[in-house]
């Protein structure tokens, strides 16, 4: 192992991602002060609505990215097993339980007791599930939504009533906040949040797109943070700056030859979500000089990557696109699919090696990982590499093994470039 | 005869459209005595250890009889692992089949337009005809096999029928020809209810509820303790027979309608709903307790445990539960438990 340690770069702009997380906490304070109505939202359903009727939406999966990152999970965690939750259980589910049983404050990972909650299980069942028991506890209406399965033999006939029954659902889910706000749908409102999601999504696949130049100016560093607000803050004007300037400044890199990383060798893409309690772990890759420059968890929440779908159909039929939006999301791409785009990314931006996270928490992810593996490997000949751990809870993360493992990948790699 | 494996954490496939495409139905369960080395390699450790032991048996070949599998709209297990069916078994016909997950009008239309779509694709692959007649010479029959089975359950709160040959029935039944079934249930049914009942004195009436619990040898291991499952709510059992399908009007609609006004599972919205179910059957049943099993890793009934365990502590019915691999050795490291639940009880 290299001796010597290399700083990656941030990017200037995403320093500023602090100010934009605190003005999201900020708009919570200020809408429980007004008594407007909040809800909580599980990742994947369409936040978007929330902000189109005046309702501030709350992500308590983010928040327990905070609670990890400030090294609170663990003892979050271990207070819902204390209440019977299983030790086998999703770690964000967990540790919102003992967060909330804590009545832990926000910047500590905390979430409100909110007017009601919406989930879905577009992405796993633990988001209907989980909502279920803490809609149960705080006694607030709840409302999910039901998406169909699409697997690698859907067909188009399929998808055309899948569709029907999320749009329908959607429409229900408009009366459902009406019902409980007293807010009623504007479409006027509704065009412009959709307009800002749309804009937020796409510099952030710019972003991305500047990502396939050697060397890469982007790293996790900027990356995985910076995906904050494109769970909460979708819809909003805020955040497109923030992103307009982070992309500014990764093109002036691009411009000058400059990289993330003084001396890039090695550039990986790493699926799954990241150790949130031990970022620093991403940061050990730069012994090796190798970076991270495609993050299919981070990209799958751009949300608008359906070519199909184009900005006028985003902005004129809001509801009508998000049913589209839904049944093709990165995250939740059949195996077929999974694979075919593992291929694209691979190729366009010159990756060397792939990082699969088998996330204990997350089966719906981890599922499907080793066939995708062995396709990457044998049918496509990208070396792969699955790492065991958890996103959340520290307890099912051996650092030390894990960085053997990549230290091994690594001299695969080194291998193969000297060939 | 032609036969179509389905993969079901529950009961809703609707086994009338395959028996009128004139196959057998045959429902797939777990065999706990064999090794899963192959499904292993497809799927990580810590993912439910029921659905990798079906993945491994039809990796090794259902059978030549099985021409085709139906996976239904589960859990992420079941519903995750459907793309990895299709890279490594050898069937060319799997359809998965998207049950809903919520209750209401729009799920039913949605279900119809699934059922549907099942009928189109085994007509398409078998090059049948499945008419309209057909489904409902179906329906009938089941809703025969049900309301046997209904009557048949009802001898075991009677003592004359133990738990563990209850269950082994339904499970024949669930892989078995459904005409040959109903002259055998109505032939059990006569000589069970000849029978004298069993000394109840020790045994302890239990409602047994949880995942799919599809080993028999489980069951006669709780009745070893000195339990009798008088009561459940589980798909090996009272979800396969709960109600009946209506026989007028459309079969289609009648299916769909059938399954989404079943009590709930636990892998559906909202499934803490099934509380109710499971304590109108224990206080008509006046059972002594409440077992709930969880197969390892199984989440949707994971995420229920600590509301049932509050909801049944208000009632006062003893409950317990049991977290439990997929082994026959695990059963043994289990009594421990199940006599001191048996003791306090
Ligand atoms: S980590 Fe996975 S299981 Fe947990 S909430 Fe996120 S998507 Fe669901
Ligand atoms: S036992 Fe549980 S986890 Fe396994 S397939 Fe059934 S519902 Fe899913």
């Amino acid at each position: 192992m290299s001796e010597v340690k290399k700083r990656g770069k941030m990017l200037n702009a995403t320093n500023k991602l602090k100010n934009e997380m605190g003005r999201h906490f900020l708009a919570i304070e200020q809408a429980y002060r007004d008594g407007k109505p909040t809800a909580w939202a599980t990742a994947g359903t369409p936040v978007e609505f929330l902000y189109a009727m005046n309702v501030q939406p709350m992500l308590p999966e983010n928040s327990a990215t905070i609670s990890a990152a400030l090294k609170k999970s663990q003892d979050f965690i271990e207070l819902a097993e204390e209440e019977g939750f299983s030790y086998d259980l999703c770690s964000y589910f967990k540790t919102n339980v003992g967060a909330v049983l804590s009545n832990a404050d926000m910047s500590l990972g905390g979430t409100r007791k909110p007017t009601f909650m919406l989930s879905s299980d577009v992405i796993c069942d633990t988001h209907v599930n989980w909502f279920q028991v803490q809609a149960e506890r705080f006694n607030v209406p709840h409302f999910t939504i039901d998406v169909p399965h699409v697997v690698s033999n859907t067909n188009n006939r399929q998808r055309d009533y899948f569709k029907k029954y999320i749009k329908e659902q959607l429409w229900e889910l408009l009366d459902f906040i009406t019902e409980v706000t007293g807010n009623e749908f504007n479409p006027e409102r509704a065009k412009e949040v959709a307009l800002n999601s749309y804009e937020l999504g796409k510099v952030w696949q710019e972003v991305f797109e500047l990502r396939k130049n050697i060397p890469c100016p982007v790293s996790t560093r900027d990356t995985f943070g910076g995906l904050f607000p494109l769970f909460t803050m979708t819809g909003l004007k805020s955040p497109i700056k923030l992103y307009k300037r982070m992309y500014r400044e990764a093109k002036e890199r691009v411009d000058n030859g400059i990289g993330a990383l003084e001396q890039e060798d090695y550039r990986l893409l790493f699926e799954g979500i990241p150790f949130w309690y031990n970022l620093r772990f991403f940061s050990n890759l730069e012994r090796w000089n190798a970076i991270i420059v495609y993050e299919p968890y981070v990209y799958a929440f751009t949300k608008y990557t359906n070519p199909n779908l184009t900005k006028k159909m985003v902005i004129d039929n809001p509801v009508e696109s998000m049913a589209e939006l839904v049944l093709s999301f990165w995250y939740i791409y059949d195996l077929k699919t999974r694979f075919e785009k593992f291929k694209e990314t691979v190729r366009d931006w010159k990756i060397d090696g792939v990082l699969l996270h088998n996330n204990m928490s997350c089966r719906p992810n981890a599922c499907g990982m080793y066939d995708l593996k062995r396709k990457l490997m044998e049918e496509a000949d990208i070396p792969t590499l699955v790492i065991d751990s958890d996103m959340n809870d520290p307890r099912k993360m051996n650092e030390t093994q894990v960085l053997n493992q990549i230290e091994s990948f690594i001299e695969i790699l080194r291998k193969r470039k000297k060939k | 005869m032609k036969k179509i494996a389905y993969f079901d954490a529950s009961v809703e496939t609707p086994e009338e459209i395959i028996l009128a495409a004139d196959m057998v139905p045959v429902r797939l369960f777990g065999n706990p005595t064999i090794g899963i080395d192959k499904a292993n390699e497809h799927i990580p450790p810590t993912h439910c250890v029921w659905a990798r032991n079906i993945l491994e048996q039809a990796i090794n070949g259902l059978g030549n009889d099985i021409k085709g599998m139906v996976c239904t709209h589960g859990c992420d297990c079941t519903n995750r692992e459907f793309d990895i069916w299709l890279e490594c078994v050898n069937l060319d016909f799997l359809f998965f089949l998207n049950a809903p997950l919520k209750r209401n009008e729009i799920s039913l239309k949605f279900f119809i337009d699934d059922i549907k779509e099942l009928i189109l694709q085994l007509e398409e692959s078998f090059k049948i005809k499945i008419t309209t007649e057909k489904i409902q010479l179906a329906i009938k029959k089941m809703n025969q096999i049900r309301e046997l089975l209904k009557e048949i359950s009802e001898l075991r709160v009677d003592m004359k029928l133990k738990g563990s040959e209850f269950h082994a029935l339904v499970k024949e039944i669930q892989q078995s020809d459904k005409d040959k079934m109903i002259e055998k249930l109505k032939l059990k049914l006569i000589e069970i209810k000849e029978r004298k009942p069993f000394s109840d004195e020790n045994l302890k009436k239990i409602l047994l509820t949880g995942s799919v619990i599809d080993d028999t040898e489980f069951i006669k291991f709780l009745e070893n303790v000195g339990y009798q499952i008088i009561s459940d709510d589980l798909c090996i059992g009272s979800k396969y027979f709960w109600s009946k399908v209506n026989e007028n009007g459309d079969p289609i609609k009648a299916l769909a309608e059938y399954h989404l006004n079943k009590p709930i599972y636990s892998t559906k919205f909202p499934s803490f709903e099934r509380f109710e179910t499971l304590k109108n059957l224990a206080q008509t049943y006046n059972v002594d307790g409440v077992i709930n099993i969880a197969q390892k890793f199984c989440e949707p009934v994971l995420y229920g445990h600590p509301y049932f365990n509050k909801k049944f502590k208000e009632l006062g019915i003893p409950y317990l539960f049991v977290e439990m691999e997929y082994n026959r050795e695990s059963y043994k490291q289990l009594a421990t438990r199940f006599e001191a639940f048996s003791e306090i009880i």
